[in-house]
């Protein structure tokens, strides 16, 4: 059914190929039902953040035990309630927090934890900790909301490997790293001229049939175009922020400018790492947090000066969280449960969640107290407005943190 | 569960990618006697090996199938490649791994942090090193082997009985893997299970060294079931836990070798799939490949390899009945499949997509390149193939899964990146004497596509090379002729049929 559109639409792409630039994207842009211009960004910490020191439990006594020389003290954590605050290096991101921008989700997991960086961080992309699935669960989001096929821009990852977390079985996902470098390093393709060359690469009136020729001919062509259109799609938008001069700065400000644009774009994937400190964690962590709140801040800035803030949910996730007890060289080693952070959009600020009991542990880890999946139902629920028991399986009842 | 496979809008239909068309199943695994020419030698090539130079393909055109199919089933002695690569040593040494126990232990007295730093570092080194060296020389072998199939096969068992260089598993011991494969390339299927659940690797990447009697690890016993040799559905989580108990014991020592730990071991009796006694992992082994799922797991698993994707149910039963015949031995059954109607049918050509390897491997073999470079292995990892490293325990999930724009346009810059080394292959100088664009558009169009393209994009190619009426290729000087006949071979590797196998 989905195939036969995806072909379909690759088949109309062709025949309108030599349009002028952009015609797609623009006017698919401008057609669609009222709450089509949700878009939905995933922010992955890659290499397993440390959560017990990103939302302090500062008021658990066993954390200033487990942590002695990690611990964030009573006098710097930015204070949420009486148990928990956030690290200081998220200052900006707190400021978020006290204007009801942010929903922090406390201790989520999945049963049966797996701490290899691989497998547990293909879990959270997933959704499938019982099984080896093929594609993401966002993938499997894009799959099912009737894409328009013609969209060159219908999510985008800002990286230059596709995430698992995008992989789709029908709609073609660009991975961009940045603007410059984004597409063909050479220029032979433009000697030859735009209009041939798209009729090489898009050539299926050949004499053998492929059960793959129609897609590798529609991805082909939409690999062309999508790298010559994008810089000229998006090179009207002003940034109204300034970003840290860091690659996850460098990332939020082209997912800015793609929102901004106004492509079509519905979900957007941004990392930021490496979180993996088994050594000397404070520096490392500190940085990245304070790389991490001062981007989303100025992302939203950006966002809100633009008119799009509202229409703009941000999720963060990451392998998994780390060991309660800090190790013999003041770092943490792979562990569990953690939070997760939404952001902006219609979110309905405050804590959701129960904060793991750190008295209680599971060889050493918390245990999870919200699985994971019950987070992917809402976004998909409450903000794509999709059924979410075909994606993330059945059973996840959304949590009260999305109207 | 398998929760998206349940969402109506993305239930995908299992033979989304078999070819159109009829199956002909009395006559598909009858030998072919149809016409032969470079069109079938180089879909032997691509199928058994990687693609082939020119020159080896047209050899097998001139040798007829009967002599090829041979050439590739009987291996040539392939002794002068390196046997392994070059390798640091990725294991802490004494003194690395004091301060690295020390240092993850808490509560124990800080280690120096430039100590433990620079354990890790030097770890960390050795790995990035050996990571590059293992996929160097698994690729230069590919390349450059006089055996093809035996590296195919290689490449398939590695992404079948999959280990990665994770959980700190040696180099060298995934070495000694890949070279496991090698010698029982198109060996007996059985033997080689056998052979896998005792390598050290495979014993670390799935936890068996830590199933022990006291506390059983179920992870070895159901991939081997899941994944390797039967397939969700042919057993119960009883016959899971059952074989994990007869695996317990088998492990690996301080040097890293393979060994049976008796004390370990759990030798009550077990129930597995029907059968009781008191199994060890050799029987279960044995049990498992006297399950009718054994053979037609392979049977769907080659099909998909080497004939085309999603093969139908009555030709895996074919293809099973055909291994057990063969009491598992593969190599006279891949025998029978290159040789076969099935194998040189027009639903089986151009119905594979080439995996990031075989793209490699294949254009380095067209321009006569032998050895591997870094932006060989930055596109592959860029594709999504890295080898020793397959993304979890199912490996390489293959087909459409190779095909995203990220990928496409990676193929073709590395296509591109090749150009500057395929002034060597001696085609090429052949091809483009004459300077005439139309008679090097045939050549590019025939030696790289075996002519699978359409009439306008070869006149589009002759177009190009002419210069598009302004600056005709005669005319250029040498080297501004030298470019644009790689633009045109450049151009003509970005075409769909360069992109499937």
């Amino acid at each position: 059914m989905k195939r036969n559109a995806f072909l379909l639409g690759a088949a109309s792409g062709l025949a309108l190929v030599g349009h002028s630039d952009g015609f797609f994207a623009r006017a698919l842009a401008q057609t669609g039902a009222p709450n089509d211009d949700r878009v939905l960004v995933v922010v992955y910490f890659q290499g397993g953040n440390d959560g017990l020191n990103t939302v302090v439990p500062f008021g658990m006594p066993a954390y200033y035990k487990y942590r002695p020389t990690l611990a964030v003290t009573q006098n710097d954590v930015l204070r949420i309630n009486d148990t928990v605050g956030l690290n200081p290096q998220l200052k900006p991101f707190k400021d978020l927090y006290d204007k009801g921008q942010v929903a922090i989700v406390q201790g989520v997991g999945y049963p049966n934890p797996d701490y290899s960086h691989f497998r547990s961080t293909e879990i959270w992309e997933t959704a499938a900790p019982d099984k080896y699935a093929s594609t993401g669960w966002l993938g499997r989001y894009l799959d099912g909301a009737n894409m328009p096929p013609e969209n060159l821009f219908n999510a985008v990852a800002i990286a230059d490997v596709l995430p698992e977390v995008l992989v789709a079985d029908h709609v073609d996902v660009a991975a961009i790293a940045q603007l410059n470098g984004y597409g063909l390093t050479s220029d032979r393709s433009k000697t030859l001229g735009r209009d041939e060359f798209h009729a090489f690469v898009a050539d299926n009136n050949v004499p053998f049939r492929s059960p793959y020729l129609a897609q590798v001919a529609s991805i082909e062509d939409h690999a062309q175009r999508g790298a010559e259109e994008l810089p000229k799609l998006v090179a009207g938008y002003k940034p109204a922020a300034t970003y840290p001069e860091t690659p996850f700065g460098h990332s939020l400000a082209l997912a800015a400018q793609v929102i901004g644009s106004k492509l079509g774009t519905r979900v957007l994937y941004v990392q930021l790492g490496s979180f993996d400190t088994h050594t000397t964690q404070k520096a490392t962590q500190d940085r990245l947090l304070a790389d991490f709140a001062n981007g989303i801040s100025a992302f939203y800035a950006d966002l809100a000066a633009h008119g799009d803030d509202k229409r703009v949910l941000t999720m963060t996730f990451s392998d998994f969280g780390r060991r309660v007890a800090e190790n013999g060289s003041r770092g943490t080693d792979h562990g569990s449960a953690a939070p997760v952070f939404v952001i902006g959009g219609g979110v309905k600020g405050g804590l959701y969640g129960e904060h793991p009991s750190l008295d209680a542990l599971d060889a050493g880890n918390m245990r999870f107290t919200t699985d994971f999946r019950s987070v992917y139902a809402t976004v998909l629920e409450k903000w794509l407005q999709r059924p979410s028991s075909g994606i993330v399986g059945p059973g996840f009842a959304p949590l009260p943190l999305l109207a | 569960m398998i929760s998206h496979m349940a969402a109506p809008t993305s239930a995908a239909p299992a033979a989304l990618y078999r070819p159109p068309g009829p199956l002909d199943l009395a006559t598909a695994l009858e030998p072919y006697a149809g016409p032969w020419g470079v069109r079938q030698a180089a879909h032997l090539y691509r199928r058994a090996g990687f693609g082939g130079s020119p020159d080896d393909v047209a050899r097998a055109t001139g040798a007829g199938m009967r002599a090829s199919v041979d050439g590739f089933i009987h291996f040539a002695e392939a002794s002068a490649l390196p046997a392994q690569p070059q390798l640091d040593d990725d294991r802490p040494n004494p003194g690395q791994r004091q301060v690295l126990v020390a240092a993850a232990q808490a509560g124990a007295s800080p280690q120096s942090d430039a100590a433990i730093m620079e354990a890790r570092k030097a770890i960390g080194r050795a790995h990035r090193d050996n990571m590059i060296a293992m996929e160097t020389w698994f690729l230069d072998r590919m390349i450059d082997t006089p055996a093809p199939l035996q590296e195919k096969m290689t490449l398939f068992w590695h992404g079948h009985f999959t280990s990665a260089y994770q959980k700190g598993i040696p180099a060298k011991a995934l070495v000694n893997q890949n070279n496991l494969f090698r010698a029982n390339a198109l060996g007996n299927i059985r033997e080689l299970t056998l052979i896998v659940s005792q390598d050290p690797a495979m014993v670390r990447y799935l936890d068996n060294a830590q199933n022990v009697k006291a506390h059983p690890n179920e992870n070895y016993a159901r991939e081997l079931m899941e994944l390797f040799t039967l397939g969700i559905g042919n057993y119960t989580e009883t016959d899971v836990r059952e074989s994990a108990r007869a695996f317990t014991g088998w492990g690996i020592d301080r040097d890293y070798n393979f060994r049976d730990f008796p004390a370990r071991h759990d030798d009550g009796s077990k129930t597995f799939l029907g059968k009781t006694g008191n199994f060890t992992g050799r029987d279960i082994v044995e049990i498992i490949f006297t399950q009718p799922a054994a053979a037609a797991l392979f049977a769907k698993d080659l099909l998909n390899f080497f004939v085309y994707s999603d093969p139908e149910p009555a030709l895996i039963d074919a293809v099973a009945a055909l291994i057990r015949k063969n009491d598992y031995n593969l190599q006279p059954v891949m025998s029978v499949v290159l040789r076969s109607n099935l194998f040189y049918s027009e639903r089986a050509y151009r119905a594979l997509v080439k995996s990031p390897v075989q793209f490699v491997v294949g254009s380095y073999q067209l321009f006569g390149i032998k050895q591997s470079d870094n932006v060989a292995l930055g596109a592959l990892r860029r594709m999504g193939q890295i080898l020793f490293l397959p993304p979890n325990v199912k490996g390489w999930d293959g087909g459409s899964a190779w095909l995203n724009s990220q990928t496409m346009l990676t193929r073709e810059n590395f296509a591109s990146s090749l150009m500057a080394k395929m002034g060597n292959a001696a085609w090429i100088q052949r091809a483009t004497t004459s300077m005439d664009p139309s008679a090097v558009s045939r050549a590019l169009v025939a030696t790289i596509l075996q002519g699978d393209v359409s009439p306008a994009s070869t006149a589009n190619l002759t177009g190009y090379l002419n210069g598009n009426n302004v600056s005709a290729l005669a005319a250029l000087s040498g080297e501004n002729a030298d470019e644009r006949i790689r633009g045109a071979a450049y151009l003509t590797m970005a075409m769909p049929a360069y992109q499937l196998a």
